[in-house]
């Protein structure tokens, strides 16, 4: 069944699931299936902001006096992160887009993928600001290994996915040959693949983020890099919704509040989906391992940061329907916590702890001598 | 008269919660209890909650999937008597 920008028929979005039904017509928010979706665009909307609006010159003084050890923690760290936002800000679009059929769903997957593109644009006014030139950072995103590990199990259940969409609208449902390779395309089979990516999608958002979030709230801890950690707590804030978005997507499944085929693909793929958890998980504490190869941190090694990931990965399954796998109960970092506050995210200049003050300054340190020709 | 209600956490600590001064969370921080959050706006469920027995009133709205069973402590007080497994 091929896509149009517009279905002429006339459809009733109130009874259509979120995915693989009619596609949407007309961009309409007066009645909504399911209205957590508007909220979600309202919310995410009254969080607006701009990298440049964000003061990171002090940063650079700042890099430069930290150890090479540390400087390997915060570059990777950037490069991971510069990472997941590339994909996130074309996949949900790509992926999902074309098989979204409610029209609040619709827009609440582009105005995610939308935030995250603010987020890739303020990871390169990070970096541009700390090097003369990033390109060296940049090119090696696509060669370090342990950067591509990752990598491919981000990307490949949305490519898969994709692919399947793909042939499924070209050719529609059927056994169909591409390159010698015989693909049985099923509504079943993408309803799988949509299945496996969201969970992916989620654990990404769920606790991929936060290793690095961490390691940047542990350098304000020290007041350093501080303009850096005000740009990732307003990035923390918007991942918090974009991960309550997929859980809600994975709730509504699992509870059958949606698709009856859907709770049926949930209740059979569980072991498939708790398995991407785990590795993600996984996946997460090699990452640790990577970042303090070179040495740890003040207030920070791999043993706390592993411990966190595994008190973090607790909160994050149960809140779709796992039972907690780890023994880590209680949070190895409490600090972490003032950082990722919403009401702590954006408050008046004179009240914000840290000296780089939301709205841009170029010299943000005036003292007693600058005031020495005033004569009153 | 301000009336409040008896909350039980983690069946061993017993609180007097007032609703008109404040969220559960706070209820729980003032009594000590080591707790889970981090928006504190209703938005990412980090502090997620069993409600063991007992009905809660939503301060604000919580955008975070509330599973039956449980509840959302950052943006709620208490509605009646409460037996809660933070």
């Amino acid at each position: 069944m091929s896509y149009s920008t517009f279905n002429k028929n006339q459809i009733n979005p109130l009874t259509e699931p979120m995915f693989f039904g009619n596609s949407v017509n007309v961009a309409r928010y007066d009645q909504q299936k399911h209205s957590i979706f508007e909220k979600l665009i309202e919310k995410q909307i009254s969080f607006f902001w701009r990298p440049e609006e964000v003061d990171v010159s002090r940063d650079r003084v700042d890099f430069n006096n930290l150890t090479s050890a540390e400087k390997h923690i915060f570059i990777s760290n950037l490069k991971y992160q510069t990472l997941l936002d590339s994909v996130q800000g074309r996949s949900p679009n790509i992926a999902l887009l074309p098989i979204v059929s409610i029209p609040e769903l619709e827009t609440w997957i582009e105005t995610w993928s939308f935030f995250e593109t603010i987020h890739s644009r303020s990871y390169t006014h990070i970096l541009r600001n700390l090097f003369t030139d990033p390109s060296e950072v940049f090119e090696d995103i696509v060669i370090n290994e342990e950067i591509q590990k990752r990598a491919n199990d981000i990307s490949q259940y949305y490519d898969d996915l994709i692919f399947y969409t793909q042939l499924w609208q070209t050719h529609g449902e059927g056994e169909i040959e591409v390159h010698g390779e015989v693909h049985n395309v099923t509504m079943r089979e993408l309803k799988k693949k949509l299945f496996l990516c969201i969970n992916s999608v989620n654990a990404l958002e769920a606790i991929r983020f936060y290793v690095s979030f961490a390691c940047t709230f542990a350098f304000a801890e020290r007041d350093l890099m501080e303009g850096n950690s005000k740009i990732i707590r307003l990035i923390a804030r918007d991942e918090n919704l974009h991960l309550v978005s997929t859980q809600q997507i994975l709730n509504l499944w699992q509870y059958g509040s949606d698709d009856p085929e859907m709770k049926e693909i949930a209740e059979e793929l569980r072991e498939e989906a708790l398995a991407i958890f785990m590795k993600a998980v996984e996946q997460e504490k090699e990452w640790a391992h990577y970042l303090f190869r070179d040495g740890s941190m003040i207030g920070l090694n791999e043993e706390i940061l592993c411990q966190y990931v595994e008190y973090i990965a607790n909160l994050r399954m149960e809140a779709i329907g796992f039972d907690a796998p780890f023994k880590q109960r209680s949070n190895p970092l409490p600090w972490m916590n003032k950082y990722l506050v919403s009401d702590n995210v954006q408050v008046a200049p004179q009240e914000a702890e840290i000296s780089s003050y939301l709205v841009g300054q170029i010299d943000s340190q005036v003292s007693a001598s600058d005031l020495g020709d005033f004569d009153l | 008269m301000t009336t409040t209600f008896r909350v039980k956490v983690n069946g061993q600590h017993e609180l007097t919660v007032d609703p008109s001064e404040g969220t559960l969370l706070e209820a729980m921080e003032a009594a000590n209890i080591d707790t889970h959050y981090h928006c504190r706006d209703g938005f990412c469920g980090a502090c997620r909650t069993k409600l063991v027995s007992g009905d809660v009133y939503y301060i604000n709205e919580p955008l975070a999937f509330v599973r039956p069973g449980d509840c959302l402590p950052c943006c709620c007080v208490p509605a009646s008597d409460l037996d809660l497994d933070h």
